[in-house]
């Protein structure tokens, strides 16, 4: 399998997780624990939809500062392959249909550790994916916050720009 | 927000051509002419000088004219921008990593001691 990375558009990470492959493994593909990381509290997640195989839909809410759920991310696997892949994209909807709006491609590799677990994601987002971003921006965690951040951003790039 | 949006999705564009990639990947190793520049492609002239102004246009390259000839050069402040949305990625990505690490060794240690 060759998969480049592309380090415009891709992000990738890697982890050690102290903890057998199996317990990873769990945590990510039984909704009850999904739940419980996938967004940064206080804001709540709860997985509507999580049919882990080739083709199978992947939705979620999500519920900030207590208000009601609303949708926060759908999606379609593409592959799944126990106790060590998980890919999916929100590209396509569940059984293939494809998506209205399209945002990234997530690769989840665990693979065995001398200590534990190496957890690996690999984002790759679109082109011109800033524009989705703005879009989907009220549905995905912390978006707000890191909107405001790039603001400030811009707000001082601004500034120091007109400084002659 | 809508400047900074436009700006990025300029920035994409531009970045998703191979002839601007090398130009800009030229450009990294420091300013050169018009000429210079367009030497390794086979391009008309005029073909190359819309990836010059689209380059332009989206900021990631300035050019300054000195007689006859017209001299690139690297715009850094347009790739800390493209830069930063990657890292806000990167941060959403890093915070669910950390997350389910946490909940991974809390619960994989509580089942331990049972």
């Amino acid at each position: 399998m060759t998969r480049s990375v592309n380090p415009e558009l891709d992000l990738t990470l890697s982890r050690i997780i102290k903890a057998p492959r199996r317990v990873v493994w769990d945590a990510w593909s039984t909704p009850a624990s999904f739940e419980q990381w996938w967004v940064p509290a206080p804001a709540k997640c709860k997985v509507l939809e999580m049919d882990l195989r080739p083709g199978g839909g992947f939705t979620t809410h999500i519920s900030e500062n207590g208000g009601a759920f609303k949708p926060h991310m759908r999606g379609c696997f593409l592959a799944v392959d126990e106790l060590e892949r998980i890919v999916f994209t929100d590209a396509l909807l569940g059984e293939w249909r494809p998506a209205e709006r399209t945002f990234m491609t997530a690769v989840i590799t665990l693979q065995d550790h001398p200590n534990g677990t190496e957890y690996s994601a690999h984002v790759m987002h679109k082109s011109r994916a800033d524009r989705d971003m703005h879009e989907t921006m009220g549905f995905h965690d912390g978006w707000g916050t890191v909107v405001e951040q790039l603001a400030g951003l811009v707000e001082r790039d601004r500034a120091a720009s007109s400084v002659p | 927000m809508e400047h900074y949006s436009d700006r990025l999705t300029g920035i994409f564009q531009a970045l998703a051509d191979p002839t601007r990639r090398a130009v800009l990947g030229r450009l990294g190793k420091g300013p050169a002419s018009i000429s210079e520049l367009a030497r390794p492609f086979d391009m008309a002239l005029p073909s190359f000088m819309k990836h010059i102004r689209f380059l332009e246009g989206s900021g990631l390259i300035r050019t300054r004219k000195t007689g006859r000839v017209r001299t690139c050069s690297i715009e850094r402040k347009s790739f800390a921008a493209a830069e930063a949305w990657l890292s806000t990625q990167r941060a959403l990505w890093e915070g669910r990593t950390d997350r389910l690490e946490q909940f991974v060794t809390t619960t994989h240690a509580r089942d331990k001691s049972k």
